[in-house]
């Protein structure tokens, strides 16, 4: 954790040292959030609902969605740009060093531009819970509270199962931005909204349902099961293969050469 | 000219190369399709009256923009161009005979197609076998075909000029991330490409009518699927026409300003 914190301090000040830049990129990135829910603001000023669900109810998932996404692409970065890392074989000198892997993949790079979307999600989310119309008691807290940790979480998965991709191919395609990009673009809406396969691939195969769709019921009061509280932690069991998987590709990993 | 079309067809034929690339680009369109489909079908399900679009319109433009994707989409850096700013290669680019600003544009139209040309038949042959409510409509009478096709080649070229006025301001800037940046995601916003004009909020719907934007993406598609006539077509055209000499002129405009006091980065 230390060392962590000791790349974060060296990212921030070299990446203050262009303020500028700085300042124009994190703008930009204010506009690409903002398309993200200004789609859903437009449609819900046409449609009163969608499947049962209002504006503040999506916009709930949507900043649970987008919070725990963007949380890993602020804060490791490292693994969502780790085919880079393996092109230019720069991999070889994280193996050399005797610290945690994963861990310095982590630290490799973090984005205080991204930020700006993290800081967005935040306050779509607080909005929505302001707006939202549900009695908050302390078991809907602790529900929200697990549903943002399995968000982060389960991106996390996915990036690191996608990075380990990069040892058997060197290049990460764009199948990676399928399977994040794609399955974010989906779970910004509760699940429940789509066709069967889809809530049969959400909650079995990458479960974004136990994190935006069945807590969900449980806060909006719509499901009184005491046990939907714990299903968002079901996506921490999801992190354990995820990294298995990553030190099973590294093992293959033979270097580019630099 | 014809050494434009010379640079137009070198990259035309490097863009055909990366087919793994267009591959998982298909498959990235194919899914965000189905995405956005699906999305669309859930709102009109739980039904609602006063719509600007009906069902199977949205449907057809959403599949449109998939497949036409490599044409419409705003976002695009031509690496080869912005490495050429800042490393200080353009140097030998200034010392060809051709026309910088018309070098370049065939540039771009020529990577854009390519990548086109890979991707538009398989995303179009999906969106056609999909079950009713998903799929996309090839029902339409010849005569608004015909139009749309001219439409889409003006789209084109006004995509062209775009966004190539866009790297011409990197001349200036020698950086592509700050105001660039927001040039573009703007321009995406308000061409329509993530939801149809109609569906935008009044006072930003009047902001886009009068902006170049919305006829690349937005216009040519409601033409296809109906929703706009065939007399506002023509006009739409004609719009189009204005909008692409404008942007020409301003382009070149900017290019030479740019050029008389380029610093050459490195040597």
């Amino acid at each position: 954790m230390g060392l962590y914190f000791k790349y974060f301090k060296i990212h921030f000040k070299s990446e203050l040292q262009y303020k500028l830049s700085f300042i124009m990129s994190f703008i930009a990135q204010f506009f690409v959030f903002f398309g993200y829910y200004f789609t859903i603001i437009c449609l819900f000023d046409k449609f009163s609902n969608i499947k049962g669900f209002t504006l503040y109810e999506v916009l709930l998932t949507f900043g649970i969605i987008q919070f725990g996404f963007s949380f890993c692409e602020t804060f490791f970065r490292g693994i969502d740009q780790f085919d880079n890392l393996i092109l230019k074989g720069y991999f070889d000198r994280l193996l050399l060093r005797p610290r945690n892997i994963l861990l310095q993949v982590f630290c490799e790079e973090v984005s205080f531009i991204k930020l700006s979307r993290l800081i967005q999600s935040i306050i779509v989310l607080v909005i929505a819970i302001i707006k939202i119309d549900v009695v908050w008691n302390v078991e809907k807290i602790i529900t929200l509270v697990f549903m943002l940790i399995s968000s982060i979480f389960i991106f996390l998965s996915i990036l690191i199962i996608t990075a380990a991709y990069c040892f058997y191919t060197v290049k990460g395609l764009e199948v990676r931005n399928v399977l994040t990009c794609g399955c974010r673009e989906m779970a910004q809406y509760p699940i429940g909204i789509f066709r069967k396969g889809f809530i049969i691939f959400f909650t079995c195969i990458v479960p974004f349902g136990f994190i935006n769709y069945y807590p969900l019921l449980f806060i909006l009061g719509k499901e009184v099961n005491k046990l939907l509280i714990i299903s968002p932690l079901i996506t921490l069991v999801y992190l354990v293969p995820s990294v298995i998987i990553f030190y099973r590709g590294m093992r293959r990993y033979s270097s580019v050469g630099s | 000219m014809k050494s434009y079309i010379t640079y137009f067809k070198l990259k035309f034929k490097t863009g055909l190369q990366y087919r793994a690339a267009a591959l998982a680009g298909m498959a990235t369109q194919v899914f965000f399709g189905f995405v956005y489909v699906s999305i669309y079908v859930a709102f009109y399900e739980s039904g609602s009256g006063n719509l600007p679009m009906k069902l199977n319109e949205i449907v057809s433009y959403v599949w449109l923009g998939q497949s036409l994707h490599a044409i419409v989409y705003m976002w695009y850096k031509d690496k080869e161009i912005l490495n050429m700013i800042k490393s200080g290669n353009i140097a030998y680019e200034l010392c060809r005979p051709q026309d910088l600003y018309f070098m370049w544009a065939s540039k771009i139209l020529g990577e854009r197609l390519s990548n086109c040309a890979l991707r538009f038949l398989p995303v179009i042959l999906f969106a056609l076998i999909l079950p009713s409510p998903f799929n996309l409509d090839l029902n339409i009478a010849l005569p608004r075909l015909l139009l749309f096709i001219v439409v889409m080649i003006l789209s084109t070229i006004l995509m062209t000029v775009l966004v190539l006025l866009y790297h011409v301001i990197c001349l200036i800037t020698l950086d592509e991330k700050g105001i660039v940046n927001i040039f573009m995601v703007v321009s995406d916003i308000l061409s329509g490409m993530l939801i149809p004009i109609p569906f935008f909020p009044k006072y930003l719907q009047n902001i886009s009518n009068i902006l170049p934007f919305r006829y690349i993406t937005d216009f040519p598609f409601r033409l296809y699927v109906g929703n706009i006539s065939m007399n506002e077509g023509f006009i739409g055209i004609i719009i189009q026409i204005i909008w692409i000499v404008i942007l020409i002129i301003l382009g070149r405009l900017i290019t030479k300003k740019a050029l008389k006091k380029a610093v050459i980065q490195g040597g």
